[in-house]
């Protein structure tokens, strides 16, 4: 037992000392995540306001006098025909150009859709593959649409008003839904991250330098050699995943936009906890796995290659636990990795049940239980530690 | 009247290990697929001896020292080193033996201190123990200078006496040593010839692997000549020399071995 601690410590200290080592399993990954999501919400905003502030320009044939106030505001207008219009939109030197019938008004005052005759037509010109007509096009588009229905409105769906509510769902729902779906696959992609910046280098490494075998003429037990390295190289792991977690996290709310109701606090305690079991859960498991690998595995390189169908498998984890809805049967929760992508998945969507997660965790443990001891077995095997 | 105090310390009975080939390493050993690399080997090695174990490259010296070490088991035989079986009883082997091959090393990224002190701790040896231990051959070796500089940024002598110094942690009672000055400066062979005579004072028995005849003239009281992993000689040197030197009769002794073939 006390030399499963020594060996504990050892790794410890081989990582925690070496400021390359956890500054690019633990640091950088977390800064790496927040700064690209960060970034990449920091796009998608700026994007949507130039949308929002560009003043597109159009020539507007025929202008009723009832959408004169209101397309004057919206559009910089300037004067033109419907042949010259077309040119100038084909040249992109305006943005659009909207033909009216003659008087448009009359005919829509005197127009009844029981008559059988087609209705009064207006024809917006613009070109999609140029960005701001296609806003121009948009924009006239709406405006027309919400005037047809102000025109003829027989009746209002969910009319907006001050105290009325319709949806009772509160307002993170739909962001939770939408996350709940994307989540497991996100978080279990950086944990397995995290578990590839540390277990091929201090197992397939060792080996590939020769130090393990000096480990192995020691009198300490193969099986207390596989449980300090799992354990060890777990919790480096974890941290790593955190770490990509809180990077993650923090620009989530960048990411979404500031009215998606996104925030850490969306979850409880209680939650938070659960996650962090399930979390400590599958990184064991992965750790084990890849441990498995890399000590099968020549050098460090040969392990990377190794593993990819594993990242595979746990990719697809992720993937098909999106097609779970409802409440899963208890039988796919007995699944590694699989488990824990549904229960992360169901801690978000708020359908989490306490059984699922104690038959998740349980075979989580079991199964890297299981993994430590054919660990063991190998560290045992010169055909594996000794092969030339 | 000698042999009445000898004592038997390390006993080797009909070792054999073969070695499945790769197919890469079919090509070079000329399409065999089973290498035979110990052959039926036995010997006895007595308490408080040096045992050399001398043969050209390939012979099977490393593959039988590594059984020894309980790093691979053999297809047959056993080796039984103070009464504990190398295949049925290896950490009781593990725990009284120490080993200084080329192929262990130490992780560059740590001290000789550190290094020491982890050993100890997984040989179980006491703190103080340990400690006191670690001041006695750090000094013996010249290492105390350069406790706290990490092996990677050592010379490549002073890593060899590290190695040496972390194999004896527990100040085993039976050492191996694979090919001891294999590599070294002409000074750093010394040290570790030395030290090997130095352990054989103290009452420890030694087995050492080599394919230079003046290290086993220096050395050692028994010598094994093993060629193509079978046993083609054993006795004291003096009993092997026979008045010539050990050089002109391992090359009668390989011929004849080898039928009578000319080298
Ligand atoms: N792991 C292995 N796989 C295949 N062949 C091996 C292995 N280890 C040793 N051999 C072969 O066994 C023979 C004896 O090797 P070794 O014990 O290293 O000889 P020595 O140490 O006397 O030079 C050699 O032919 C070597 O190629
Ligand atoms: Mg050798």
């Amino acid at each position: 037992m006390r030399t499963v601690l020594t060996i504990i410590k050892k790794e410890f200290y081989r990582f925690f000392k070496d400021e390359r080592l956890w500054l690019t399993a633990i640091v950088l990954p977390g800064v790496l995540i927040f700064a690209v999501y960060s970034l990449m919400g920091g796009i998608i905003d700026s994007v949507q306001q130039q949308e929002e502030d560009y003043f597109p320009t159009a020539i507007v044939v025929n202008m009723p006098t009832s959408l004169s106030p209101a397309f004057s505001q919206a559009f910089k207008l300037s004067d033109g025909d419907v042949d010259g219009g077309k040119q100038l939109v084909k040249e992109r030197k305006i943005d659009a150009l909207i033909v009216f019938p003659e008087r448009f008004d009359e005919l829509i005052a005197q127009y009844s859709p029981a008559s059988g005759q087609p209705a009064p037509n207006v024809e917006i010109y613009y070109d999609s593959s140029e960005e701001h007509s296609q806003i121009a096009f948009y924009k006239a588009e709406s405006m027309l649409s919400a005037f047809e229905d102000a025109a003829s409105n027989m009746f209002d769906v969910n009319r907006p008003a001050a105290e009325a509510v319709y949806d009772f769902a509160d307002s993170q729902s739909s962001s939770r839904m939408i996350l709940s779906m994307i989540v497991p696959m996100i978080l279990l992609m950086l944990l397995f991250s995290g578990c590839m910046a540390v277990a091929p280098e201090s197992i397939a490494g060792e080996k590939e330098r020769g130090t393990i075998a000096t480990l192995l003429v020691t009198p300490v037990k193969r099986g207390y050699v596989a449980v300090g390295k799992i354990a060890a190289l777990s919790v480096m792991a974890l941290l790593s995943g955190l770490s990509s977690c809180i990077g993650m996290m923090l620009a989530l709310p960048r990411l979404a936009g500031s009215g998606s109701g996104l925030t850490i606090s969306m979850l409880t305690v209680g939650d938070y906890a659960a996650l962090l079991g399930v979390v400590l859960s599958t990184v064991l498991v992965l750790i084990a796995l890849i441990a498995i690998i890399s000590a099968y595995a020549k050098s460090v390189k040969e392990a990377s290659g190794l593993v990819v169908p594993v990242m595979l498998i746990t990719m697809l984890c992720g993937v098909f636990s999106m097609f779970v809805t409802g409440v899963a049967n208890i039988g796919l929760f007995f699944i590694p990795i699989f488990n824990s992508a549904l229960i992360i998945s169901s801690i978000i969507s708020g359908t989490m049940t306490g059984g699922a997660l104690a038959v998740a965790i349980c075979a989580n443990i079991a199964f890297s239980a299981a993994l430590v001891f054919v660990l063991a077995r190998m560290f045992k095997s010169e055909r594996i530690m000794f092969n030339r | 009247m000698e042999e009445y105090l000898k004592e038997e310390y390390l006993k080797v009975e009909n070792l054999t290990k073969t070695f499945r080939l790769s197919r890469k390493q079919r090509k070079t050993e000329g399409g065999l697929i089973v290498k035979t690399a110990v052959d039926d080997l036995s010997f006895t090695a007595y308490k408080g001896e040096i045992f050399g174990l001398l043969g050209p490259n390939g012979a099977g010296k490393t593959t039988t020292l590594r059984i020894l070490a309980t790093l691979i088991k053999p297809d047959n035989g056993d080796a039984f080193i103070g009464g504990s079986s190398a295949v049925h009883d290896e950490y009781a082997v593990r725990s009284k033996i120490g080993f200084l091959t080329s192929d262990l090393k130490l992780e560059d990224f740590f001290t000789p201190d550190y290094l020491f002190d982890y050993f100890s701790e997984l040989y179980s040896v006491p703190a103080e123990t340990a400690a006191k231990r670690k001041a006695e051959m750090f000094s013996r070796f010249g290492i105390d200078k350069f406790a706290s500089v990490k092996v990677a940024n050592l010379s490549t002598g002073m890593r060899q006496k590290v190695s040496l110094v972390i194999s004896l942690v527990n100040d085993p009672d039976f050492i191996i040593f694979d090919e001891p000055t294999n590599g070294l400066d002409v000074l750093t062979a010394k040290t570790v010839t030395d030290f090997i005579l130095e352990l054989k004072a103290r009452g420890k028995t030694v087995i050492l692997s080599t394919h230079i005849f003046s290290l086993i003239e220096k050395l050692c009281d028994r010598v094994g000549i093993i060629i193509d992993g079978r046993l083609a000689a054993l006795d004291t040197l003096e009993n092997i020399t026979a008045g010539k030197s050990l050089e002109e009769r391992f090359f009668d002794i390989y011929s004849q071995f080898k039928g009578g073939e000319a080298l």
